[in-house]
């Protein structure tokens, strides 16, 4: 096939790649990977801004080959294109934007469980070969077609971790209620994602709190900071929290729609808090309909809730996860994924 | 598509089109300017700036000042439409 060749370092030479090594497409494979579907392979399935280049299925199998998916996680891959690709989603602000957010997959459903995607114990980290390359595939289109690459399309400044790969699932197993997906009107057998464009996650210890306020108190203070850009607009914020964290709520009588209200009414810090640092300006308060000189003005991290994405997941231990968002130009997204 | 070392090349692409720049103008004057406002806080003040330049300073006959409807969201294909029929040259500003 490549006689002298070595194929890694070609493709790697071809700035194919995020950097790492990708698994190189050969005919053959990519027949293999489109076993996953039923679909046409020139069906389209949307344009990666800001290029514009055209994702149709076969080019988004050739993409999940490169990254080491197997071919049945191709209908998860094929469903993050369609959503990512939705104008409302505006992924094509995200490829260009000096920020460094990245769009999250949280995948609900059977078949995430049945492939293997993991929502437990170290699921935002290495080791899990759905979770690892199902992202993978969704960000080398964000480069190889959407031009998302620093120093051509993208302005990002740091961009961040996120980028290498962003899907996981939820912790159903241990959750103590109904799933992300459920939540929004989904049955528990849909096969769902749903999408927000958010940082790395920071992580939230609190191996102290004993009941939901105090710990729900704590995990609002990490969705604030005065840099951090969703403090001024209508972003989307997606909150993890551990079995363990999410029990303590459910034991004392809260619903995941209780303790998502809570965090949204106590996420925020007052206009004077702010002030003191990071991005505030007095047009950004204005467009929150503040007034800039009021100092006591308590400013919402999450000012719709429909933009929360609140999940459990991870495992055992006392820690929540919380991903920072982004602006107003990108809603969260949701959908049911063909398998 | 596939290279002659048998690997396929992923960003091949036959939806792919080609389309040419307009031409540049160099030169300003009696010339209509459209100036694009991506709606960043100052961005406004700095194409004000750059309007008032170029009318006292090259003779450009007209500015005309366009705002997007958020800074990180692409123009709406009607506000492109509209400056095209308004005007020869389009200057987008990045503010903040």
């Amino acid at each position: 096939m490549a006689g002298k060749i070595d194929e890694f370092e070609f493709f790697l030479e071809k700035e194919w790649s995020d950097g790492f090594p990708v698994v190189t497409p050969t005919e053959e494979r990519v027949q293999w990977m489109l076993k996953g579907t039923r679909r046409d392979p020139d069906a389209v399935i949307g344009r990666v801004p800001p290029a514009g280049e055209v994702a149709t299925v076969r080019t988004i199998a050739i993409h999940a080959l490169m990254a080491g998916c197997k071919p049945e996680y191709l209908p998860v891959v094929l469903g993050a294109v369609e959503l990512i690709v939705r104008e409302e989603f505006n992924m094509g602000g995200v490829q260009c934007t000096m920020h460094g957010v990245a769009p999250l997959m949280i995948v609900n459903g059977p078949y995430a469980h049945k492939i293997g995607l993991h929502g437990g114990n170290g699921c935002f980290g290495p080791g899990f070969r759905a979770n690892a390359t199902i992202g993978r595939a969704i960000r080398l289109m964000l480069l190889n077609l959407g031009g998302g690459i620093p120093g051509l399309a993208s302005a990002t400044v740091f961009s961040s971790p996120i980028r290498y790969t962003a899907c996981l699932a939820e912790n159903s197993e241990y959750s103590p209620w109904e799933s992300l997906a459920v939540s929004r009107g989904y049955s528990p057998d849909d096969n769902v994602i749903s999408s927000v464009m958010v940082e790395s996650p920071r992580l939230h210890f609190d191996d102290v709190s004993t009941e939901p306020e105090r710990l729900l108190r704590g995990i609002a203070d990490s969705m604030t900071s005065t840099g951090s850009w969703h403090m001024w607009f209508r972003s989307g914020i997606a909150v993890a929290m551990s079995p363990q964290h999410a029990k303590l709520c459910a034991d004392a009588g809260m619903s995941r729609a209780d303790t998502h209200s809570r965090l949204c009414e106590l996420a925020g810090r007052t206009q004077g808090n702010l002030k003191r640092g990071g991005n505030w300006r007095p047009e950004r308060a204005r467009a929150m309909d503040a007034d800039p000189d009021d100092d006591n003005c308590f400013i919402k991290a999450v000012k719709d809730p429909a933009t929360l994405q609140l999940f459990v997941a991870g495992g055992m231990g006392p820690i929540t996860a919380v991903c920072h968002g982004w602006n107003d130009s990108s809603r969260p997204v949701h959908a049911k994924y063909e398998v | 598509m596939t290279s002659d070392l048998g690997f396929i090349d992923p960003t091949a692409s036959k939806h792919r089109t080609k389309i040419a720049p307009a031409p540049r103008s160099m030169d300003l004057s009696n010339k209509v300017v459209g100036l694009l406002d991506n709606t960043k806080e100052q961005g406004d003040i700095i194409l004000e700036t750059v309007g008032a330049a170029l009318r006292e300073r090259y003779g450009v006959a007209k500015v005309i000042m366009h705002r997007k409807e958020f800074f990180s969201k692409p123009a709406s294909g009607e506000l492109i439409d509209a400056m095209a029929q308004q005007v020869q040259i389009a200057i987008a500003a990045v503010g903040g």
